[in-house]
């Protein structure tokens, strides 16, 4: 079997300021194959934009990274910055959720595609660098390229700057994509249009993607797997059937109670259908003690007791559906009850 | 049967736009000639794609911006007849909650003077017992009468907004994109309050939103605009079971689900 594109282990992040070191990420291990999506699903303080650029070694000043990540063969935290540079755009690249402030408002959209090239390929002309941008734009759907590619990225909509971005960061074709909330600012039926672009170009190209989103439906018609993170920690790891049908963490199954959905009925025995909330609001793992970051907010804390205060569980083995691959679970409880039994 | 909360008939906004030389200034038509009501303790949403025209109707039922022609009644009363003290009366009677909470209180001001603030542009007084009373029915407790914004997370802030909108006990509320800037687990929880002020207080509500999935389950009644229009209009249930124009059948399967695909 051929090695993992993605490889994290015991990845570590803290952030220091005025002297103090706090963790934000911590204990975070996960691997990727190539042509697999995995979505990293999180609120706000989950880690899980952090986790995706400390993948690219993209994190912000006063933050650092330990445990191991390798991506394509390269190890990326001990990587210098030549091998940085080579590493970003040509094994791993990224999208991100706002078009407008990772464009620049100052060059076509082209130079930025075929500034890609030729960082990469010094040895490529500027005009089949620009012939490649068309290519590209061609390829994720802009209308009449070879006009388009000297357009800039104010002239562009919502979705076409998106889809000028996703031609930026595959026109090397990258080994692995991180995309961050790529659909979040836009419409839902141009959101459907990127995303099956994305999975397009994910088969064309054999690429592994990582999905970093805060919406399970965009997940459910996305991921392959899915990693749960909560404060900074991973609650729940496995395949997208496993996360959706037998949750094993009460965090999962609550996000997934708490999302409206287009075929809920509105009334059921007079009353309307009230989404089961989770009471409270995220924490980061600065505010978690001890324990299970989670147990605050769990409706299941008390059928554990004291140990979810005083010890953080660990992520353990749980069973998969038929073909299921690994399932992973950080909570005390051994199965989780079946939903009706959770009643508040 | 009882006046409707809101009525708007043929209502049409044009946005001014920057003329160039020797180009004709055309203007923008946001909203174009929509007519729509919201009965008394009714949920209407209001859903279309963005830059479609629902932000710029839901503001024009509350004086927030005054259309370019149509006729818009709240309570029965012609809002363009208004003086600046009728304006004042209505929003009394139609408040607003807007999608960023951070954005919609002021940073300089503690949640007791920006819920005191609401009573004081109203020639009123309050007392704390009153405030309190306020935070508890969104879910807050005392303890937040002094804190400011940044003191807060998203959620206990949009309690915050909801609170100062109903302060003065309004018939109508317009929550504009009330839960969006919110965490998945945060959002449910205002979704539910503001069901349970419809259901208990009577209010009625004109929700706006681009998530059809909220809409499905918060609304009795469902508008869908597209282009500054309004294209199809039914009870929320009927809508989303049978889309007939184009445009909500668009939306509709656009939207993803939290499922297995099938």
């Amino acid at each position: 079997m051929p090695d993992p594109v993605l490889q994290v282990e015991d990845l570590c992040v803290s952030f220091t300021s005025g002297g103090v070191t706090a963790d934000v990420v911590r204990d975070l291990s996960v691997s990727l194959d190539g042509g697999r999506t995995l979505a990293v699903v999180g609120e706000s303080g989950s880690g899980k934009t952090i986790t995706g650029r400390a993948i690219m070694r993209l994190l912000p000043r006063g933050a650092s990274a330990r445990g191991r990540i390798v991506v394509a063969g390269r190890e990326m935290l001990s990587a210098d910055e030549r091998e940085l540079r080579r590493a970003r755009g040509f094994d791993v690249a990224m999208v991100f959720q706002d078009s407008m402030s990772a464009l620049s408002p100052y060059l076509d959209v082209g130079a930025h595609i075929a500034q890609a090239v030729r960082l990469h390929n010094p040895s490529v002309t500027r005009r089949a660098a620009r012939a490649r941008a068309v290519e590209m734009l061609d390829r994720v759907g802009i209308p009449e390229p070879a006009d388009a590619v000297r357009r800039f990225p104010h002239e562009f909509s919502g979705g076409m700057r998106q889809r000028a971005m996703i031609a930026m960061a595959l026109v090397n074709r990258p080994a692995l994509l991180i995309a961050d909330e790529p659909t979040t600012a836009l419409d839902v039926t141009v959101q459907a249009q990127i995303l099956a672009l994305l999975r397009e170009l994910q088969r064309e190209y054999g690429m592994a993607m990582l999905l970093i989103s805060h919406d399970f439906g965009v997940v459910g018609s996305a991921a392959d797997d899915v990693l749960v993170l909560y404060a900074g920690r991973q609650a729940e790891y496995g395949s997208l059937r496993d996360i959706f049908d037998q949750p094993a963490h009460p965090y999962t199954a609550g996000l997934r109670a708490a999302t409206p959905r287009l075929d809920a009925r509105l009334h059921t025995g007079g009353e309307r259908t009230r989404l089961r909330a989770i009471p409270g609001a995220p924490t980061s793992l600065r505010d978690a003690g001890p324990g299970c970051a989670f147990a605050p907010r769990c409706g299941l804390a008390d059928q554990v007791g004291e140990r979810c205060v005083v010890e953080a569980p660990l992520p353990t083995v749980r069973p998969t559906s038929e073909g299921g691959g690994l399932h992973l679970a950080a909570c005390h409880l051994d199965r989780l009850p079946a939903p009706q039994e959770v009643a508040r | 049967m009882s006046e409707p909360i809101l009525e708007m008939t043929d209502v049409s906004k044009r946005y001014r736009t920057a003329g160039g030389f020797g180009r004709r200034r055309k203007g923008f038509l946001a909203v174009d000639g929509v007519s729509l009501h919201v009965e008394r303790g009714e949920a209407l949403g209001l859903v279309g794609e963005s830059g479609s025209g629902k932000s710029t109707l839901a503001r024009m039922a509350n004086g927030l911006v005054v259309p370019t022609s149509g006729t818009v009644r709240t309570d029965g009363q012609d809002v363009a007849g208004l003086s600046r003290r009728g304006l004042r009366r209505l929003r009394r009677n139609v408040a607003m909650v807007f999608q960023d909470p951070l954005a919609s209180l002021n940073p300089r001001q503690t949640v007791r003077q920006t819920l005191e603030n609401v009573f004081r542009a109203h020639g009123e007084t309050t007392s704390t017992a009153e405030l309190v009373a306020l935070l508890e029915s969104v879910g807050l407790g005392a303890d937040y009468l002094g804190r400011y914004p940044h003191e807060a997370s998203g959620g206990q802030l949009q309690r915050v907004a909801v609170a100062r909108a109903l302060a003065l006990k309004p018939d109508l509320i317009i929550a504009d994109e009330p839960t969006s800037a919110l965490d998945v687990s945060v959002r449910a929880q205002i979704l539910n309050l503001l069901a349970d002020l419809q259901r208990d207080q009577g209010i009625s509500f004109l929700h706006v939103s681009h998530d059809l999935a909220v809409i499905r389950l918060y609304s009795d009644r469902v508008a869908v605009m597209q282009r500054g229009r309004i294209v199809e209009t039914g009870p929320s249930d009927e809508i989303f079971r049978s889309p007939q124009h184009p445009c909500t059948r668009a939306l509709v399967e656009a939207t993803p689900e939290a499922e297995l695909p099938a």
